[in-house]
């Protein structure tokens, strides 16, 4: 019994001990350091953002940046907005430009892009709708195609697609099914002719012989799919804070351009600098398989700047839809101080 | 007694003459009729939100104040999408909680009264009962498209296992000496099912409506989340992906005031068909 009562006392000492230590180490270490944070995917888009996390460039800036995790791309402007998060980083959706009109959030570095040769999103027809003559991007008018919601990244690409072939969103007849896994349930239950997918998502489809790839998003209309975001009080308020985060997001983005978006004489993407180490930094982060990973990986422009055309193009797709109150001026959701 | 005053030196109520009449006093909480009190409430609440937004409280983004909210109902009113919108979710809420109805009262009937088929029916639905219907929806669109079908199944699927357990156990409650008199007076058996069991178990089948009512509620907005173009679930949904908060907060609205339509109409029919008790 003695002995019973002495183990248990000495592993909840150990365990005191342990937990004492592990308390201790990362405050010890922060020391000195600004803390700050921000909201992020667990996609490879939000790569340059692991990437300076974990070879500690934001440390060197005198940055403790906390990774907050989230599961959609319409929660991380909404939590900036809140405060909740410093900054945000994540594809571009109607529902962060009627933030960014109420004055809630602000743009000021640019994220991923959709590039001609980076394979992100497809368009998939179905095999009924292949076999019926749906060949090319271009037959999409007057087609039935899934989307995840009104007002996502794949309902401005549906928009670009028609602005590119002369057609508008009127001419198809979009399904809003709220997520991935109900946009492939209809489009492999036949019930629309064709959907924009994920790449994943994409490859399955056309490897299981349920769709084919009609083309990518990427060739055929390419544009400024995210960006990194903060709110204009932080501008405001904390400038230095906001410069030094993104001088070390910019570290991370040269490297990951460097690694992952080079091109030899033929124009097909070969791996680049630090390719491996890279790769298992992001495998980590968004607990894929490497392989996976590599499968799906983003163009990111090196010096960070937006493609300015686009977003106000992007302003005036969501303001003629009827989503985006129509007094918000596109220039105005963007603060082009910050990437030189 | 009460309308005395005690001045003065306050005397113990022993010390007071023996003959004062004794006040009720086991009123309990009685329930009164306020019909000021509830409507006071609202006219104080709602004040007080629109206050915290004039004074600058709170940031519209965050908690749009009810005149926003009335102004983005009023312009759905005005350009007819509020109608639109409003037939969509009325019939797939007609249409889909009557078929649950109906089905789960003819199951928790048999349940009620065949020992058999409750043997059956209670583990099965004990096993089906929790499951999430939003879960199964990738399922439903296999099996019944995105059109109409898939919008009924959900909310028929969420309506019709609390029927059932509704249904059985106000059978269940039935007084038994009433069915065990009539048996022994001859009764013919549907005699006894419509004389006896039927209006017995009422009270407990229509206090299930209410539930289920609200059940049906609930889930249109789910079942919308199937390629709806109109709906108040697709119209709150689409509010939600676009940080639209006022009109999230006007779709929201028109739900609860369906929902308090429906109770109302609920009472009713209780009061109707309950007319016995």
């Amino acid at each position: 019994m003695t002995v019973v009562r002495w183990g248990r006392r000495a592993v909840l000492g150990v365990m005191g001990a342990a937990a004492l230590a592990l308390a201790g180490t990362p405050a010890a270490e922060a020391q000195g350091l600004e803390k700050t944070s921000i909201g992020v995917l667990a996609l490879a888009s939000s790569g340059p953002i692991f990437i300076a996390k974990s070879k500690g460039y934001f440390e060197k800036e005198g940055l403790d940046v906390d990774l907050k995790m989230f599961t959609s791309a319409q929660q991380v402007p909404v939590a900036v907005a809140s405060g909740d998060v410093d900054f945000g980083v994540t594809g571009l959706t109607a529902g962060f430009y009627n933030l960014a009109s109420k004055g809630a959030v602000t743009m000021i570095a640019a994220q991923s892009r959709d590039e001609p040769g980076f394979q992100l999103s497809a368009y998939v027809a179905t095999k009924a709708a292949h076999d019926a003559g749906l060949t090319k991007p271009a037959d999409l008018k007057g087609k039935r195609i899934a989307i995840t919601t009104v007002g996502s990244t794949f309902h401005y690409m549906v928009g670009l697609l028609g602005q590119k072939h002369g057609f508008t969103v009127k001419d198809v007849t979009m399904v809003a099914m709220q997520d991935v896994p109900k946009m492939v349930a209809a489009f492999k239950g036949g019930q629309v002719d064709a959907v924009i997918a994920p790449v994943t998502v994409a490859r399955q489809l056309a490897a299981e012989g349920s769709g084919t790839i009609l083309g990518w998003v990427g060739d055929e209309t390419p544009w400024q799919l995210g960006a990194l975001f903060t709110s204009p009080k932080t501008v405001a308020q904390r400038r230095p804070l906001a410069e030094k985060f993104v001088s070390a997001y910019l570290t991370g983005l040269a490297e990951y351009h460097a690694a992952f978006n080079a091109k030899d004489a033929s124009g097909a993407v070969v791996k680049g600098p630090g390719y491996d180490e890279l790769l298992a930094i992001i495998a980590e982060a968004t607990k894929q398989k490497p392989e996976v990973v590599a499968a799906g990986l983003p163009y990111v422009e090196p010096k960070g700047k937006l493609l300015v055309d686009d977003i106000v193009n992007q302003v005036k797709f969501w303001q003629s839809e009827g989503q985006v109150d129509k007094a918000l001026d596109a220039k105005s959701v963007m603060d082009l101080t910050f990437v030189k | 007694m009460p309308d005395t005053p005690l001045t003065g030196t306050s005397l113990p109520l022993q010390d007071r003459s023996p003959s004062q009449p004794v006040r009720f006093r086991g009123g309990g909480f009685t329930v009164k009729g306020h019909r000021w009190a509830a409507l006071l409430a609202f006219v104080v609440l709602i004040a007080v939100w629109e206050s915290t937004n004039r004074f600058g409280l709170v940031s519209e983004l965050f908690l749009p104040p009810p005149s926003a909210v009335a102004s983005a109902l009023a312009a759905m009113a005005q350009d007819g999408s509020l109608w639109q919108h409003l037939k969509a979710s009325l019939m797939r809420i007609g249409v889909g909680w009557v078929m649950g109805t109906v089905a789960g009262m003819a199951v928790g009937f048999a349940m009620g009264i065949g020992s058999v088929a409750r043997a059956v029916g209670v583990p099965l639905v004990s096993a089906f009962f929790p499951i999430p219907k939003i879960a199964l929806l990738p399922l439903f669109i296999l099996w019944f498209g995105i059109g109409e079908p898939s919008k009924f199944a959900t909310i028929g699927f969420g309506v019709f296992f609390p029927t059932v357990i509704a249904t059985y156990s106000a059978i269940d409650s039935v007084p038994r000496n009433l069915i065990r008199m009539a048996q022994s007076f001859g009764l013919p058996w549907a005699s006894i099912l419509r004389k006896i069991v039927l209006p017995g178990a009422l009270p407990g089948i229509l206090a299930g409506f209410r539930i289920t009512a609200s059940i049906a509620l609930i889930l249109v907005v789910a079942a919308e989340m199937i390629g709806a173009e109109y709906g108040i679930g697709a119209f709150v949904l689409t509010a939600g992906n676009l940080m639209l908060t006022d009109q999230l907060l006007a779709g929201v609205l028109v739900l609860s005031l369906l929902g308090l339509t429906i109770g109302t109409v609920l009472s009713i029919l209780e009061r109707r068909l309950l007319k016995w008790r």
